[in-house]
C-alpha cells in the first residue's frame, strides 16, 4: 500500500467515524448547518441558501435510551436512533432541521423533532403520494413554499442562477458516485461493498463541493487498484431502506459474500438519479424528488393487464442493476415497523423471484446486536447459492 | 398473556347509551350488505374511513367495504389471528398495520378458496370492483394496503386519492399555503369521479352530491352539538360508546340513516342529562382518552373503568369533525371544493389557537380545550404497537402538556419550610397493545395498570388545595 493510497483510506476512515466533524468545524467558522433525514429532501435549496446540508446519521452501536423518553419504541428503529442521537447531542452544531414527508415514522414525529431540539429553523415538505400530473404542480408549489421559508432563515433570495448551479453540482457528485460502483463490477470486485458503504456515506456529511473532491480523490486512487482485496464468492445486492452503518453489510462480506450493488437509499436510490437540466430548476428538482427517486412510500400507478407488467414497471430498476452487476442473489432488508418497504416485500420477492434470483428476507432492528444475530441465516443462504 | 383470553370468551360490553347498543346489529347488517350487494351486481369499493370521499361514493350508489373495519369486526370477535398468521405466512412483516394484515392474510385466503373463508365473521368481506386507497399525511398502509392486495387480486383497479394538509410550522400561516392545497384536492376528487364514472359505467349526479355534501355537513355539526351533550356532569356517555357511535360517523356519512342516528342519540342524551342519569351512579373521575385506537378485543375495559368511577365524558379518537360554522368554508358551488375545505380546514382547526400559546401545538391544544370543556381529571392513552399512525407522538404530546398546563391547585412545601400555593399537571396514563393482535394484551396487566392510575388520582383529587 502506497502512501497516497493509505492517505485516501484514512480519509474514508476519518469521515466515517468521526462523521460530522466538518460540519462542527463549519460551524465554528461562522455557517450554518441544517440537519436533513432521508433521501427526499431537496438539498439543493439548502445548499442554494448558503446553508451545509447534514444528513442525520444514527448508530447501531448506541443502544436507544433518551430518544425513548420522548417517542414511542413502535416508530422505525433507524429514525429512533437518529433521533436518539441528536437528541444526546451528537450533533449539538445544528442550526436548522428539515424533515420530509417520507412516511409515518418521520411525518408523526416532526413536531417531537423540532421542539425537543429546539433548533432556530425547522421545515416540513410535503410529498404527495403519486407523482401524476396535479401531485406533481402541487410538490412543485409545496418546494417554492420551502425556498420561501428558507430564504426567510437565510435573509436572502435563491436566484434560478444559485439552483443552477448547485444542481450542477449535486449531479456531479452523484455521477462520482455512481462511478465508484464500476470497480464493483469486476469478479472479484476491485472494492469492497463495506468500504464503498464508508465512502457514501462520508460524503453526505460534507459540503457538496468538498464532497466532490473527496470522491474525486478517492475515485483517482481507486483507478490505480488493479487487484482487489475481495475473493471470487458469490455477488449479493441488498436492498432496503437507509444503511448508514457498515456492520450489516461488513457482516455479509465477512460471512464470504461480495456486496457488489445495493438499492438503498445512501446508495442507488439516492446517488444516482440526477436533476434534469435545461429546464426550470424548480421543476427539474420536483420531478427528481417526487418521480425518479424510486421509493416505496411515492405510490406508482399500476402499469400493464398483467400484475408482472407492473412489478416489472416498479422494481425494474432492481432487476436491471442486478443484471448489470452479475448478482447471484439478493438481501431484502427490511426494518421492523416500517410500513412502506413491509407491505411490499411479497412484491419484491416474487419480483426477484421471477429473474430467477434467489431471495433472503431479513427483518431487524438498526443495531449491532440484532445484527450480529443473523450470521447463521445469512451463511445458510450462502451455502444454498453456492450449492 | 393471550393465553388468559382465546376466541369464543367474549364478554359484552355493557353500553350507557341505547343508541349504542343499536351499533353492532347496523355493522353486522352492513357488512352482510356487502355480500348481498356483490350478489346483486352492484359497484363495490374497497375504502378507508376519514377520506372525504363519503358523499362522492353515495352519490354513484358504490357499496363501501370499509376494510378497516372489518378487520376490527375480526378483532372484535377475537377472530383475528387465523388472518394474521395467513399473511404472516406470505411474508408480510407481524410489525406491520394489523388491520391492513387482518385484511391481506382474508383476501388472500378468499381468492385462493374462490369463496369466503371459513366460519367468516359476519359473513365476510365481499371481493371489490375497485379499491380507493389515500395515505393523506397519517398513514402509510392506506397507501400501501390495496398495493399489495392487488397481488391476489391483479384485475381489481386502484385508485389513490391525495389528501395533503399542511403540517403546523411555525414561520407559515395556512393561508398561505391553503391555495395550492385546495387545488390539488379538488383536481384529485375529481380524478376519483372520473375513475368511478369509468368502472361504473354511470355518471356522477353532481346536484344529488351537492344534497349529499350538505347532509354530511348537518351530520358534522349534529354529531358536533350531540358529544357536547357529553360535558353534562354526570357524563350521560363515554368513550366506550363512542367506540360504536363512531360507526355512524365516519361509515356512513352522507347517508340519511347516519344522520337520523344521531338524532335519535342527542334525544337520548338529553334526556339522560334532565335525570341526571350518568354513566355511573357515583361519578368520580373524569378522564380524556386522549390518544390511540383502541383494543377491539377489550372493550370491556372502559366497563372496568366504569367499575372504579371513572368516566370517560370526551375522546380524541375518532372525533373527526368541528362544526361547519367554525370551519368559515367560502361560498361555493362546487361540491368537491366544500369536501376539500372542510378536509383542510379540520385538520388545521387548532393551528391558530396553538399558536397563541408559547410551546403549544395542535393536538396539544386540543387536548387543553377539552380537558376544559369537559371537567377533565387525568388523561389516559392507548399505545398500539402495529399503527404509527396514530400512535407517534403520545408520549411527547404528554410531555408537552406536562410543561405548559398544570391546572390542578395544590400547596407544595416551599423553601422556607411553608406551604405554597402552586400547580401540578394532570395524571396520565398510556396503555400499551394492540388495535387488533391479542397477543399483545394482558388483561390482568391493563387493570393493574388501571388500579394504579386511579389511585394517582384519588391521591391528586386529596391533594388538591
Amino acid at each position: 500500500m502506497n502512501n497516497q493510497n493509505s492517505n485516501i483510506l484514512s480519509r474514508i476512515e476519518d469521515h466515517y467515524q468521526n462523521y460530522g466533524a466538518r460540519a462542527r468545524e463549519l460551524k465554528n467558522e461562522g455557517n450554518k448547518i441544517i440537519a436533513y433525514l432521508c433521501s427526499l429532501v431537496p438539498v439543493e435549496i439548502i445548499s442554494a441558501a448558503g446553508f451545509v446540508p447534514f444528513r442525520i446519521r444514527g448508530d447501531v452501536n448506541e443502544p436507544i435510551t433518551k430518544g425513548d423518553t420522548q417517542l414511542e419504541t413502535i416508530a422505525c428503529p433507524f429514525m429512533r436512533s437518529c433521533y436518539d442521537v441528536s437528541l444526546k447531542g451528537r450533533y449539538d452544531f445544528l442550526d436548522g432541521l428539515v424533515l420530509p414527508h417520507a412516511c409515518d415514522s418521520i411525518a408523526r414525529t416532526y413536531s417531537v423533532w423540532k421542539y425537543t431540539l429546539g433548533l432556530d429553523y425547522s421545515h416540513f415538505v410535503n410529498l404527495p403520494h403519486t407523482s401524476r400530473g396535479p401531485s406533481m404542480d402541487f410538490f412543485r408549489a409545496e418546494l417554492d413554499t420551502f425556498k420561501k421559508s428558507i430564504e426567510k432563515f437565510a435573509k436572502r433570495k435563491i436566484l434560478d442562477d444559485d439552483l443552477v448551479k448547485t444542481i450542477h453540482l449535486y449531479n456531479e457528485n452523484r455521477a462520482k458516485a455512481k462511478a465508484l460502483y464500476e470497480f464493483r463490477k469486476s469478479d472479484p470486485p476491485l472494492v469492497s461493498g463495506t468500504e464503498i458503504l464508508k465512502i457514501l456515506t462520508a460524503g453526505m456529511s460534507l459540503p457538496i463541493a468538498e464532497s466532490n473532491d473527496f470522491f474525486n480523490d478517492v475515485l483517482e486512487e481507486f483507478e490505480k487498484i488493479k487487484e482487489g482485496p475481495q475473493k471470487k464468492a458469490p455477488r449479493l445486492m441488498v436492498v432496503g431502506a437507509t444503511v448508514d452503518n457498515m456492520d450489516f453489510i461488513k457482516l455479509i462480506e465477512d460471512s464470504g459474500a461480495n456486496v457488489v450493488v445495493d438499492s438503498l437509499c445512501i446508495g442507488t436510490r439516492d446517488y444516482w438519479p440526477i436533476t434534469e437540466t435545461g429546464i426550470d430548476p424548480m421543476d427539474a428538482l420536483a420531478r427528481r424528488y417526487l418521480d425518479k427517486i424510486n421509493c416505496p412510500r411515492t405510490y406508482r400507478e399500476k402499469v400493464g393487464e398483467e400484475y408482472e407488467e407492473d412489478l416489472k414497471a416498479r422494481f425494474g430498476d432492481i432487476g436491471a442493476l442486478s443484471k448489470d452487476f452479475g448478482v447471484d442473489g439478493v438481501i431484502l432488508y427490511i426494518y421492523k415497523y416500517c410500513d412502506p418497504f413491509g407491505f411490499e416485500v411479497p412484491a419484491r420477492k416474487a419480483y426477484l423471484n421471477s429473474l430467477n434470483l434467489p431471495v433472503l428476507y431479513l427483518e431487524d432492528e438498526y443495531s449491532a446486536s440484532s445484527i450480529g444475530r443473523l450470521r447463521t441465516r445469512i451463511q445458510a443462504f450462502l451455502e444454498m447459492i453456492e450449492e | 398473556m393471550a393465553e388468559e383470553q382465546k376466541k369464543g370468551e367474549i364478554k359484552k360490553r355493557r353500553h350507557a347509551t341505547e343508541a349504542a347498543g343499536k351499533i353492532g346489529p347496523m355493522v353486522k347488517e352492513s357488512i352482510g350488505g356487502t355480500v348481498k350487494a356483490r350478489e346483486e351486481g352492484k359497484s363495490i369499493a374497497y375504502a378507508f374511513i376519514v377520506c372525504s370521499y363519503d358523499e362522492i361514493i353515495r352519490a354513484m350508489d358504490i357499496v363501501p367495504v370499509w376494510t378497516e373495519n372489518y378487520a376490527g369486526i375480526c378483532g372484535a370477535k377475537r377472530d383475528a389471528e387465523r388472518f394474521l398468521e395467513k399473511a404472516e405466512s406470505l411474508n408480510f412483516s407481524r410489525s406491520l398495520c394489523t388491520y391492513a394484515l387482518c385484511g391481506l392474510g382474508f383476501d388472500q385466503w378468499r381468492e385462493e378458496l374462490g369463496k369466503m373463508p371459513p366460519d367468516s365473521p359476519w359473513g365476510g368481506q365481499a371481493k371489490p370492483d375497485f379499491m380507493l386507497s389515500s395515505g393523506q399525511i397519517l398513514c402509510d398502509p392506506r397507501n400501501k394496503w390495496y398495493q399489495a392486495v392487488q397481488q391476489y387480486m391483479p384485475d381489481v383497479p386502484i385508485y389513490n386519492v391525495g389528501l395533503p394538509w399542511p403540517l403546523y410550522e411555525d414561520d407559515i400561516e395556512v393561508a398561505e399555503v391553503e391555495g395550492y392545497y385546495i387545488k390539488y384536492i379538488v383536481e384529485e376528487l375529481r380524478g376519483l369521479v372520473k375513475f368511478l364514472e369509468k368502472h361504473t359505467g354511470r355518471k356522477m349526479d353532481w346536484d344529488r352530491l351537492s344534497e349529499l355534501v350538505d347532509l354530511g355537513e348537518r351530520t358534522w355539526n349534529l354529531i358536533w352539538e350531540t358529544y357536547e351533550l357529553r360535558r353534562a356532569v354526570p357524563t350521560p356517555m363515554g368513550t366506550g360508546d363512542a367506540m360504536n357511535t363512531m360507526v355512524p360517523m365516519v361509515f356512513m356519512l352522507g347517508t340519511q340513516e347516519g344522520y337520523d342516528f344521531f338524532l335519535d342519540l342527542n334525544k337520548e342524551l338529553k334526556e339522560k342529562i334532565a335525570r341526571k342519569e350518568g354513566v355511573v351512579k357515583d361519578e368520580k373521575y373524569r378522564l380524556l382518552w386522549g390518544g390511540g385506537l383502541p383494543s377491539w378485543f377489550a372493550l370491556t375495559d372502559f366497563n372496568y373503568f366504569n367499575s372504579k368511577g371513572a368516566v370517560f365524558p370526551a375522546e380524541t379518537t375518532y372525533r373527526m369533525i368541528e362544526p361547519i360554522y367554525r370551519l368559515n368554508i367560502p361560498d361555493t358551488n362546487d361540491p368537491l371544493e366544500r369536501l376539500a375545505y372542510r378536509w383542510v380546514r379540520y385538520w388545521t382547526y387548532w393551528y391558530d389557537k396553538a399558536k397563541k400559546r408559547p410551546g403549544s401545538e395542535p393536538d396539544v391544544e386540543r387536548l387543553i380545550q377539552y380537558i376544559e370543556d369537559y371537567k377533565i381529571d387525568g388523561i389516559v392513552m392507548h399505545e398500539a404497537f402495529s399503527c404509527r399512525t396514530f400512535h407517534l407522538g403520545l408520549i411527547w404530546q404528554l410531555n408537552q402538556l406536562r410543561k405548559i398546563y398544570k391546572p390542578i391547585p395544590v400547596l407544595v412545601l416551599g423553601k422556607d419550610g411553608g406551604k405554597t400555593k402552586g400547580k401540578r399537571e394532570l395524571p396520565s396514563l398510556i396503555l400499551e397493545s394492540d388495535i387488533i393482535d391479542m397477543s399483545s394484551y394482558s388483561e390482568v396487566d391493563t387493570r393493574n395498570r388501571i388500579d394504579a392510575f386511579i389511585e394517582t388520582l384519588e391521591q391528586s383529587k386529596k391533594n388538591k388545595a
